[in-house]
């Protein structure tokens, strides 16, 4: 395989994992041999360094959303009472 | 409010508690985002305490956040008989989000670039997603829900939670153009 094919495919490879990898969730975690291989290659390959960042961009963007405010801590409190009430038998 | 036939013994009492008091705040995040209303979120959430209560000694003791989310949405369902799928459209948490741009106080690099270049680009883009792909952004985005709880919420598997998250954020950020692309997001 030429290595701009190789490359092509290990780009290929890395698109679909990006994901995965940044949001590290348990449902879908990568194998180490998984991480290692597209760390590095993101660290050698501008193309696939840059959507990354464009992955990390967007992440830190909606994070600093407003619309991740929490919620009015009179209602949590409010649900917590019903909790109570509920453990204690005061719920009908 | 339904009758409850509850757990007698004091010990699962504790522990139902104790399982379900951290997930509360959560419970009523997306609960807003499915009825779209805090109103109707704080009524759907004690009724699904109700019946999370009711339904104890059926809890494996796992993963009980998504558990929550199960019973939440399946409450959401008998409460209002939907025939759709849940969409988690969210108008309010969206639309109350845009005053709040530009009120950061002393902001971060990252948060002046949000709040001066991102304005109103990405509210524009996140409303003009799919619902079924709004709907994942916004559990595992903005509610920081994983994979399995937002595929709880939404009843899809996970792997159709991962396919219309990368799809909610392909087209994000291609809404968002040059002005998110451009290396000026970089300050930080």
């Amino acid at each position: 395989m030429s290595g701009a094919l190789r490359q092509m495919v290990t780009c290929h490879w890395t698109a679909r994992r990006i994901q995965r990898y940044l949001d590290a969730d348990p449902s879908a975690p990568l194998t180490p041999g998984e991480v290692t291989r597209l760390e590095e290659h993101v660290a050698t390959c501008a193309r696939c360094s840059e959507v990354m960042r464009q992955h990390r961009l967007l992440h830190g963007a909606l994070s600093l959303w407003s619309g991740r405010r929490p919620v009015d801590p009179a209602t949590v409190d409010r649900m917590r009472t019903v909790l109570d009430d509920l453990i204690e038998g005061r719920q009908a | 409010m339904s009758e409850t036939s509850a757990p007698d013994d004091v010990g699962r009492r504790r522990a139902f508690a104790e399982v379900v008091e951290p997930e509360i705040e959560v419970m009523l995040r997306v609960a807003r985002s499915i009825t779209g209303s805090a109103a109707d979120a704080e009524d759907l959430v004690q009724e699904s305490l109700v019946r999370a209560f009711r339904a104890i000694d059926r809890f494996d003791g796992r993963h009980p956040r998504a558990w929550l989310l199960t019973i939440v949405r399946n409450t959401n369902s008998n409460m209002h008989r939907r025939r759709r799928p849940i969409a988690v459209d969210d108008w309010e948490l969206i639309h109350a989000s845009r005053p709040a741009f530009g009120a950061t106080v002393s902001p971060a690099a990252e948060e002046s670039y949000v709040d001066q270049e991102l304005e109103g680009a990405l509210h524009d883009a996140i409303v003009g997603l799919d619902p079924r792909f709004r709907s994942a952004l916004v559990l595992v985005d903005l509610h920081d829900l994983s994979y399995a709880e937002a595929a709880a919420v939404l009843d899809v598997p996970v792997g159709t939670v991962m396919s219309r998250l990368s799809r909610a954020r392909e087209r994000v950020r291609k809404a968002l153009g040059p002005t998110f692309t451009t290396t000026r997001g970089e300050q930080s």
